[in-house]
């Protein structure tokens, strides 16, 4: 019994070759999952304890012991208390919500206080107008997933995506362009970074309403940032594809459970790998960040060449480590939950293609990009023009809709740079939308048209110094510091081949 | 659908599961999208071959992956729009 795969395996040959050789391949040896007697003593309560400490264990590189002690408990009694499943869920996501806004120093907090700053507004916390936001955007939510599970011809329950953006859109014209002062605005901006984390997940749930089979109204509450991922981006989808990921049998949820430890040890190794990394090209190599052999760059004062690419490798390497980490950790703790949910990134240094790169880089990103903004568009335009069908959905899905999701993440920045500063300054990062998203949808046309990249290992080579020379020369432009233009990053790239 | 018809995308999701790595069986009322068996591409990918051989035309249709999730699905959602 194992979890289906999201994204194309391409080792098989080489683990037949080692088989036929008698060979016990590592990964052969840590299917612990496959074999029988560990699934069977993991369903015990000795079984169970364990698989709770070492989760215990691998969380706590990211969060402090006893929030890590709480959510692996949350996700474990979710599973395995079928009759208060509901009432965890509801419960265990919007209390970790709350934590989050009330306990620790966080984003919501420094951006409502940021506003108030501009605002000359004092006399009220910024607490206290975060927990006023999330209660009506708590109340809204429910009221507009209800209206549209009654009434599918509204707006927002034929084209949520376009609804909820355009939400996002008069909030922020509202905040940002001074129609509103004092505390009004303030209140409105409160809302505004409230609801913006949201909204993907918002997304989902009201495109799930329009289904044949909707979820429960209280287990799309519950998924709405649920506990193990609170995040912007909606790590296993929304209510509809959960539900049907959920484990169906304890044997299943045993398997399960013991990959989603697996996979949160996998996350710890790859956080020891960007460690290392750091330790050894950072601090004993001295090489630099990339803001810096840009800095220096611009400043006349150019690393040597090595020097400069290894900026830019380890930048990518660093980034590509980290985002892995995240998704192995979100969607390690729901696999304890029992979601039998595929992994986010996959052995993106075995893809062939951009378009497999893409695939299995960021997974549920893509999907997100694909459920939104992909289909849509595939369904309506150039339905007569394959190639062009395919090409101008994927630019949509790769390029638009990428555009539109980092823009969004990063809202908070119009409270201190204004809507002009944020456009301005996001012109590099939609550059890179626009080259990646040309890139894939050729590289998707191509596909189409029948291209099979090579198995050999020369193949193989040359596919991987294809896809990795694209994605770290196209790095340089999608760095989140958002302090150099277009104009200098295409000169320190330019440099980097010696043209400048 | 007609027998034919059916065999004919058993083979295509087939080979779309292989390509994917996946080398289980598929009955006829398994989930293959929601379960993430495949992925949306690959969806993309049959609605261009259903689009292909049964003239079928999406964007008159309230599209629900729910509608084309297994064997069965599709099958009914052919019958169901096929111009031909």
């Amino acid at each position: 019994m194992s979890l289906p795969s999201a994204v194309p395996s391409g080792d098989e040959p080489a683990a037949r070759l080692g088989a036929r050789f008698g060979r016990v391949s590592l990964r052969d040896r840590l299917a612990i999952d496959e074999r029988a007697p560990v699934v069977v003593a993991s369903q015990t309560w000795l079984g169970q304890s364990v698989i709770f400490l070492v989760a215990v264990l691998a969380v706590s590189s990211f969060e402090d012991w006893w929030q890590a002690a709480l959510l692996v408990g949350l996700a474990m009694a979710y599973a395995r208390l079928p009759n208060y499943r509901n009432g965890l869920l509801l419960g265990g996501t919007w209390t970790a919500a709350l934590l989050a806004l009330c306990l620790s120093q966080n984003a919501i907090q420094d951006n409502i206080r940021a506003m108030m700053v501009v605002e000359n507004v004092h006399d009220v916390s910024p607490l206290a107008l975060g927990l006023l936001a999330m209660a009506v955007f708590f109340v809204g939510a429910w009221r507009v997933l209800e209206l549209s599970r009654r009434d599918k011809t509204l707006f927002v329950a034929r084209r949520p995506m376009l609804a909820l953006l355009g939400v996002e859109a008069v909030l922020c014209g509202l905040c940002s362009l001074s129609v509103i002062d004092g505390l009004p605005r303030v209140l409105l901006w409160s809302l505004l970074i409230v609801f913006t984390p949201y909204l993907w997940f918002l997304a989902y749930a009201l495109a799930d309403q329009r289904s044949r089979d909707a979820s429960p109204p209280i287990f799309q509450m519950g998924v709405l940032r649920p506990f193990w991922s609170p995040t912007f981006l909606p790590f296993g989808k929304g209510a509809a594809f959960l539900r049907k990921t959920f484990a169906k049998s304890p044997e299943e949820l045993a398997v399960t459970q013991i990959k989603g430890v697996k996979l949160l040890l996998w996350a710890n190794v790859l956080l020891l790998i960007k460690i290392a990394l750091v330790w050894a090209f950072q601090e004993q190599l001295q090489v630099p960040s990339l803001e810096a052999a840009q800095d220096a760059f611009l400043a006349g004062q150019s690393h040597s060449l090595p020097y400069a690419w290894a900026a830019v490798i380890l930048s990518t390497a660093k980034f590509s480590l980290q985002i892995a980490f995240w998704g192995h950790l979100f969607i390690g703790v729901a696999r304890l939950a029992g979601f039998r949910l595929p992994r986010s990134t996959w052995r993106p240094l075995g893809s062939k293609t951009l378009m497999e790169y893409f695939n299995r880089f960021h997974y549920y990103f893509k999907e997100l990009l694909v459920d939104f903004f992909f289909v849509p568009t595939f369904f309506k335009m150039f339905r007569s023009y394959p190639r062009l069908r395919l090409f101008f959905a994927t630019f949509m899905a790769a390029g638009v809709g990428n555009a539109i999701w980092h823009f969004v993440r990063d809202i908070d920045l119009i409270a201190t740079m204004g809507i002009g500063g944020a456009l301005v300054s996001f012109e590099s990062y939609a550059f890179y939308c626009l080259v990646l998203a040309t890139g894939l949808g050729l590289s998707q046309v191509r596909m189409s048209m029948g291209f099979k990249p090579s198995l050999s290992l020369a193949g193989r080579l040359r596919s991987f110094l294809f896809v990795w020379s694209f994605v770290v020369c196209l790095h340089i432009f999608s760095d989140g510091s958002r302090s150099h233009s277009i104009g200098e990053r295409l000169a320190f790239l330019g440099s980097l081949f010696g043209v400048i | 659908m007609n027998v034919d018809g059916k065999l004919k995308l058993r083979k295509f999701l087939k080979e779309a599961l292989e390509k994917h790595g996946d080398q289980g069986e598929l009955s006829d009322s398994e989930s293959l999208f929601v379960s993430g068996r495949l992925d949306s591409f690959s969806m993309m990918q049959l609605v261009m071959q259903l689009e292909e051989a049964f003239g079928l035309d999406f964007s008159t249709v309230d599209f629900d992956v729910s509608l084309i999730d297994s064997l069965d699905e599709i099958a009914a959602f052919v019958d169901a729009n096929a111009s031909a």
